[in-house]
């Protein structure tokens, strides 16, 4: 056992530490704190990584000296390090123009706090990126709940309140509904660890005895984590937190934070349940017909939106969808898709939150489409970010977008009749609507103004947070090229996965 | 270079025409251009009559694909056609030299005069189907701008209406062409036609359909129904020299494509007894008809000789339709008489128009008493044309009805002289009354107003032209003996 | 290489232009020096014989490669040709319009990826550079910045997205049942066959109804006459002969390089897109009819014309694909010249509709002739260029027999005479009628020397085209 792979643990501690020791910090220091541990923890999970690359199965972590399964124990798989890598990129990439804009939203008092809450928010991440336990699952899930809501409603104003009330409810909901399952669980098999369950599991679906209420478990758990990652039709509570938050919270909301969510969810169904049992119960084809419907009427509702913002939530929706249509063909390949998808998502989204931001602020801090025209030569690199963004959300080859596509769309040939068909007409009307809304949006950004618009001056972008816009242009595009190693990844992760 | 006389028959006149445009040393003075002109067009009917007296020659001007040749050829019905249409365009030209002083823009007028001509003796000269298709093209084109002379609204709206006309009944025409090109043994006009009947690509019916189609829209510039609505149009609103060659002798070119089509493409035999023979035998026949009662309701002069060719042009039509060797005779002495006679009368109407500003037919009272010449002209002319002997229109309509009822045509074998001798009294009716009244009218409506013309006969540069004809129909008329057998030894080959 | 860098050039220095802040005489010299030296490697690469060169690898089964057979070349060569012309008229056309930094970027980096889809190696590679096809043009479409541009760009957009959309669905199934999208001359089946037939034809109709947005196949056309908006160096070049011609292109390939004609011939889905193709041809003509504004009449000659490309290409024989490449270029010179001149009028003596034009042969007499020889060009009137694919065309329906090839006969005929009546009659306008506008500006010597010259060569085309069509003919052999 080498230092690497003690390196997922540490990253886990290292942000909850951060996340305490940063409520006595200075804001300015709470800042760069936050920073540097989101940036050694990229380290250490790309580290991680390459461990695993070189390992043939992923390998269980003890934490403390016992043992499981009295003890606590986390699984450390290509899969895993892969997500965390990814996400903890992302995170960092965004957190620089993030915090420079961060005066505009949060009091200085209040800013160490709100470093606190993502500290704890990229903690919970990482623990359900690796967690081999269903109790472990809940509580950082309900970390990871609160903390989003506490990003979400540092910002205090009138929209923020409404939608953080909305939030809450459905999410303290969907907790209700995953404690309820887990419980029942534990009541039928026993076992909270995941290794033991998936052998009760086995046994239950063999003998028949309490396949009933394993079913009643399973869509509890399902629903909860459906709700909490904004799933059609759970989605309500989405377009308004993600529209009205800061731009650093929307893009760890939408970006990094639901797909936490999903990860679980795939985490319980390949490692507890068996897909098998998921693909019989009617589960999957469940997930795939809500992921379809979000994929469209996500979209269609996004073309009515006259706030930029909530388009962009609306957008998520609808990204959120194709991950669940992968998912919920239940093949291995639809599964690969739908987590390139998630890596791909978590980029672009918060890229567009971010920039979408920069766009407003040299438009005198306005939202609605008029006013907006001609923000890309007031704002040249946040408009040319915006671009590759949208682009990549449409599907243009050389983006990630059209991987993620292409691969969906092979994952849904290898099945015949109305789920190919539905597949391929979905991505393609999704393509079509994704054109009409994110493509007339850059053509607005590149219109000239009415000529009595009348633009107050802003602050410029400072060249760093340009400079963290473009690396995440690039790893979009780079996803849209060099995508093949990465599928790699995913595909021998998703073996070991279970 | 063999063949080398066809290209001087086209481009003679092409680069006459040519040099009335660029050259202004030319235009200086009116008499130095109509000099010109009549010399190239004297000139042409020379090259003409020389190639009509030689032996057959081809000329291959260049090939547009390897399978298409654009060539020129000289055979019997070149011969025949284009020695008739340079002399009837020789004749009206000089007409014109005169008749044109009191029009506008005469450049441009001799100019698309001679052009025309060349098309027309390249159109005569054509050696296969695509080069036919292709000056028929050209002809429509150059012999537009005659049509819409004088830029009036009605004269811009009449030649546009014979473009779309032209360019539908050609487009028709080229349907039969493109099926046709893979069923004939030599792209090359052939006497007696080339199709190779056993071989056909496509079943028999939809052939003759299509073959009905190409016929009828060649038959576009001949004026046949259902092809006809531009005729009475277009040719009144020329300057009346225009309107001569117009109905004189384009019509001809119609009538020369749809007989290459079915003598030296698709051979009579093939069509001989099938209901195509039998459908354009009807069209010619309701045309004849036709032709005749519009004119005879007719009351503006040059509209009336208008519809009067629709319907003699379709007599002509009625003899190559009935595919036989006799009708077919009559046929091309139709074409030459009917050639002369129009002619004749269109220019005689020039020079109604011109010396007594008499437009209508209800007009024409006591002319006689004034133009005399002009008017014993038309009379004779109208004589020939009603077919009365012996003038040439009656050897022509003889033949053709003879022609008839000697085959085993069923109905139309009697129908079509029935209808031709229904058809001449109509144009008894239509164009004796008038002549007779110049000669013995009563009083003459608005008299008062003619008074402002100069109501004698024309200059004699325009009488000459209108007596050679004259003459030319009587004594064809007399001794027709030559031309008959020319036709003769010419149908021969074809059967 | 070379390919790569004939793509790359005009990218590359069309993206730097803005950059590089140029007065606009040297912006001018930068432009036509840059475009004659991408032509020139164009023709350079058109001598020699290239292997496939692989850009980046997607994953084992997909890579962006590019390839120059003798198909690619027709294309690159016609666009390498028409380019520089059309950039010299752009020269005179734009002078005094404002944003024209912006304009030459983008018809500078369009000029790169239309190459970029003629040396594809495969329909993935085509793929994408049809989607920046539609990414590089829409700014030229939208460039007026005025509603009716914003509205004709967005259409634009939509119809290609959601045709790309439709089209992507068609490379899956290549991707999945052919086991890759690289072009063979044959297809991917050829020999192998296939017990999805059905499916593939299925999948290939879905291409050609993906890419036949850019190709103008109704019902999707109608982006096309709406384009008509822009600029005219925009809507010559480009629909009337890059992207239009790219959609053509793209639709030939997938039928004979990717499906192949053992697959397609005699389907249904060969049968539903002759029948498309038929009735557009009518459909365009008839509509060109009816419209009164110059340039939008052009639009729907092209929707009609392109048609007869691919009627001819759909026939599945190697004649009918030797008539549609034959109509692919000699329509692009036609249509090009008549765009050029359309637009000459319309910025010089703003006429924009039929009736303005009439009697402007007196004021502009080289350009009514340059009018009236393409109108008789596109009409198909012997001996000039027009008729010889025209009847080609004709042929190639005749020799492959049935009732649809027929009809599609009778299509092209009666497209012939409308296209006589609605292209003949305005020019016979222009020197009949009185003229209705006052004298135009003056049109400066680089608007004359473009015409002229495309005039000279479709006149030298009509005359002499032996090699070209040899060539022609040895493309569509190779094919099938």
């Amino acid at each position: 056992m080498s230092l690497v792979h003690n390196f997922p643990f540490i990253s886990i501690l290292l942000c909850m530490s951060a996340g305490i020791f940063t409520s006595v910090f200075k804001p300015r220091v709470a800042r760069m704190v936050t920073f540097l541990v989101t940036g050694t923890v990229l380290v250490l999970s790309a580290m991680a990584l390459s461990l695993t690359m070189s390992l043939d199965d992923s390998y269980p972590y003890m934490m403390g000296h016992f043992p499981a399964p009295w003890g606590n124990e986390i699984r450390i798989g290509r899969l895993e390090a892969l997500m965390a890598t990814g996400f903890s990129a992302v995170l960092l990439v965004s957190l620089i123009p993030g915090f420079e804009r961060m005066p505009g939203f949060v009091s200085e008092k209040k800013s160490n706090l709100y470093c606190i809450m993502v500290d704890l928010a990229l903690a919970a991440v990482l623990v359900l990126i690796y967690t081999n336990d269903l109790f472990t699952v809940y509580v950082f899930i309900e970390i990871m709940t609160i903390a989003s809501c506490a990003l979400v409603a540092v910002r205090q104003n009138g929209h923020t309140l409404v939608a953080i009330t909305r939030y809450m409810i459905m999410h303290l909901f969907g907790s209700g509904l995953l404690l309820l399952g887990i419980s029942m669980l534990y009541g039928i098999t026993g076992h909270l660890l995941m290794v033991p369950l998936s052998e009760a599991v086995r046994q239950i679906v063999d003998s028949g005895q309490y396949l009933g209420p394993l079913t009643v478990v399973i869509a509890l758990i399902t629903a909860a984590l459906a709700i909490k990652s904004a799933m059609f039709p759970f989605h309500v509570w989405a377009p308004d937190t993600y529209a009205f938050a800061p731009p650093l919270s929307s893009a760890i909301l939408s970006g990094i934070i639901s797909k936490a969510y999903i990860f679980v969810m795939v985490k319980f169904f390949y490692r507890v349940i068996g897909m098998d049992i998921i693909i019989s119960q009617q589960i999957s084809p469940f997930l795939f017909v809500c992921g379809v419907a979000g994929m469209i009427i996500g979209s269609v509702i996004a073309i009515s939106q006259r706030d930029i913002r909530r388009m962009i939530a609306y957008s998520s929706v609808a990204q959120i969808g194709y991950i669940y249509m992968g998912l919920g063909m239940g093949s291995a390949a639809g599964t690969e898709a739908a987590m390139f998808q998630m890596l791909a998502h978590a980029a672009v989204k918060s890229l567009l939150f971010l920039a979408t931001y920069e766009l407003i602020n040299v438009s005198g801090d306005r939202k609605r489409f008029r006013y907006l025209h001609g923000a890309g030569y007031r704002n040249i690199p946040a408009g040319i970010v915006f671009t590759v963004a949208a682009m990549s959300m449409v599907g243009i080859p050389f983006t990630g977008g059209f991987i993620v596509k292409l691969n969906l769309a092979i994952a849904g040939m290898a099945f015949g009749g109305w789920m190919r068909a539905l597949v391929l007409v979905a991505l393609a009307v999704s393509t079509l609507l994704n054109g009409i809304y994110f493509l007339h949006t850059v053509v607005s950004i590149y219109r000239k103004p009415a000529q009595d618009m009348v633009y107050p001056p802003s602050e410029k972008m400072s060249p760093s947070a340009a400079g963290a816009l473009f690396v995440s242009m690039l790893y979009i595009l780079y996803l849209g090229i060099g995508s093949e190693p990465i599928m790699r990844l995913i595909e021998t992760g998703l073996k070991t996965f279970s | 270079m063999e063949g080398l006389l066809l290209l001087v028959a086209i481009l003679l006149p092409a680069i006459g025409s040519l040099m009335v445009v660029f050259m202004p040393w030319l235009n200086e003075r009116r008499e130095e251009r109509c000099f010109f002109v009549g010399v190239i067009m004297v000139l042409e009917c020379i090259v003409v009559l020389l190639i009509a007296l030689d032996a057959e020659r081809t000329l291959v001007l260049f090939e547009m694909t390897k399978q298409l040749p654009i060539a020129l050829r000289s055979d019997g019905t070149s011969r025949v056609f284009s020695a008739v249409m340079a002399l009837m365009w020789t004749i009206s030209g000089f007409y014109s030299f005169s008749y044109m002083k009191h029009e506008q823009n005469e450049k441009s007028y001799y100019a698309f005069y001679l052009m025309t001509l060349a098309s027309l003796m390249a159109l005569t000269l054509s050696g296969t189907m695509v080069t036919m298709y292709l000056f028929f093209e050209m002809m429509t084109f150059i012999s537009m701008p005659m049509v819409l002379h004088s830029r009036t609204k009605e004269a811009v709206a009449a030649g546009i209406k014979y473009l779309i006309y032209s360019v539908a009944g050609a487009t028709m025409g080229l349907l039969g062409i493109f099926m046709l090109t893979p069923n004939i043994a030599s792209p090359y006009f052939v006497e007696g036609g080339s199709l190779l009947v056993e071989q056909l690509n496509l079943p028999h019916t939809a052939f003759q359909v299509i073959l009905l189609v190409t016929l009828i829209g060649f038959g576009t510039k001949a004026g046949m129904f259902p092809m006809h609505g531009w005729l009475p149009t277009a040719h009144p609103v020329a300057p009346s020299p225009a309107s001569a060659v117009l109905s004189g002798v384009i019509t001809k070119a119609g009538v020369l494509c749809i007989f290459r089509m079915i003598f030296y493409v698709i051979g009579p035999d093939y069509l001989r007894g099938t209901w195509v023979q039998w459908t354009l035998l009807s069209c010619a026949t309701i045309t004849v008809f036709m032709g005749s009662m519009l004119a005879l309701r007719e009351k503006v002069l040059k509209k009336r000789l208008a519809y009067s060719s629709v319907s003699q042009v379709s007599y002509v039509l009625c003899g190559v339709f009935i595919l036989d060797t006799m009708a077919l005779d009559g046929a091309l002495l139709q074409m030459v008489f009917h050639a002369l006679t129009k002619d004749a009368l269109f220019l005689c109407a020039g020079a109604i128009i011109l010396q007594a500003g008499v437009t209508r037919v209800d007009e024409m009272h006591n002319l006689g008493k004034s133009m005399p010449w002009t008017m014993w002209m038309f009379t004779i002319c109208a004589i020939s044309l009603v077919g009365i002997p012996p003038l040439g229109g009656f050897i022509a309509k003889w033949y053709i009805a003879e022609g008839a009822l000697i085959t085993s045509t069923p109905v139309f074998s009697w129908l079509v002289p029935v209808v031709l001798l229904i058809s001449a009294m109509l144009t008894a009716a239509y164009l004796l009354p008038p002549s007779v009244s110049s000669f013995f009218g009563g009083m003459a409506q608005g008299e008062a107003a003619a008074i402002a013309y100069e109501k004698k006969d024309p200059p004699l540069m325009m009488m000459i032209p209108i007596t050679i004809l004259t003459l030319a129909i009587l004594l064809l008329g007399i001794f027709p003996g030559f031309m008959i057998e020319v036709f003769t030894s010419l149908a021969n080959t074809l059967f | 290489m070379i390919l790569i860098l004939a793509i790359i050039l005009p990218i590359v220095t069309g993206v730097l232009l803005p950059v590089m802040r140029l007065k606009a005489r040297a912006r001018n010299l930068y432009m036509m020096v840059c475009t004659l030296l991408t032509s020139v490697l164009v023709a350079i690469a058109l001598t020699g014989d290239f292997t496939q060169l692989e850009l980046i690898s997607l994953n084992k089964k997909l890579s962006i490669s590019l390839h120059l057979d003798d198909l690619g070349k027709v294309f690159s060569a016609v666009i390498a040709l028409l380019w520089p012309l059309t950039l010299l008229y752009a020269l005179s056309y734009m002078k005094d319009a404002v944003n024209q930094t912006s304009f030459f970027t983008f018809f500078q980096m369009s000029y790169g990826v239309t190459l970029g889809i003629a040396m594809s190696a495969n329909l993935l590679t085509l793929y994408i550079f049809y989607e920046l096809m539609t990414l590089s043009t829409l700014p030229l479409v939208l460039h007026s910045g005025s509603a009716k541009s914003v509205k004709a760009g967005l259409k634009y957009l939509y119809y290609s997205l959601g045709g790309s959309a439709f089209a992507f669905i068609g490379l899956v199934y290549l991707v999945y049942f052919g086991g890759g999208t690289d072009f063979l001359p044959g297809g991917l089946f050829v020999g192998v066959g296939s017990q999805h037939t059905v499916q593939l034809q299925l999948g290939y109709l879905l291409c050609f109804l993906g890419f036949g947005v850019k190709a103008a196949i109704f019902p999707v056309h109608g982006w096309l006459p709406t384009a008509a908006v822009a600029p005219t160096p925009v809507t010559a070049l480009l629909h009337a002969v890059a992207v239009v011609k790219s959609g053509v292109f793209a639709i030939i390939r997938v039928t004979y390089f990717s499906f192949g004609t053992s697959v397609l011939e005699g389907s249904y889905a060969q049968y539903v897109s002759l029948a498309l193709s038929a009735f557009t041809i009518v459909f365009g003509s008839a509509m060109a009819l009816k419209e009164r504004h110059l340039k939008r009449r052009l639009a729907y000659s092209t929707v009609a014309n392109l048609s007869y490309i691919l009627f001819g290409a759909l026939l599945m024989i190697a004649q009918g694909l030797y008539a549609g490449l034959m109509h692919l270029v000699f329509h692009a010179l036609m249509k090009i010249t008549l765009f050029l001149v359309v637009g000459v009028f319309n910025r010089r003596a703003h006429a924009y509709y039929i009736e303005d034009v009439r009697g402007i042969a007196k004021a502009l007499p080289v350009l009514a002739v340059v009018f009236v020889i393409g109108s008789l060009a596109m009409t198909g009137i012997p001996p000039l260029i027009g008729f010889v694919s025209k009847w080609s065309l004709a042929e190639a329906a005749i020799l492959s027999g049935g009732l649809l090839p027929l009809l599609g006969v009778s299509a092209l005929l009666i497209s012939a005479v409308l296209t006589g009546i609605y292209l003949i009659v305005p020019a016979v306008t222009m020197y009949t009628r009185p003229p209705v506008i006052p004298a135009p500006q003056k049109v400066e010597s680089g608007f004359y020397v473009t015409l002229l010259v495309l005039s000279a060569m479709i006149i030298a085309l009509s005359f002499y085209s032996a090699p070209l069509l040899d060539f022609l003919y040895q493309t569509a052999l190779g094919a099938i």
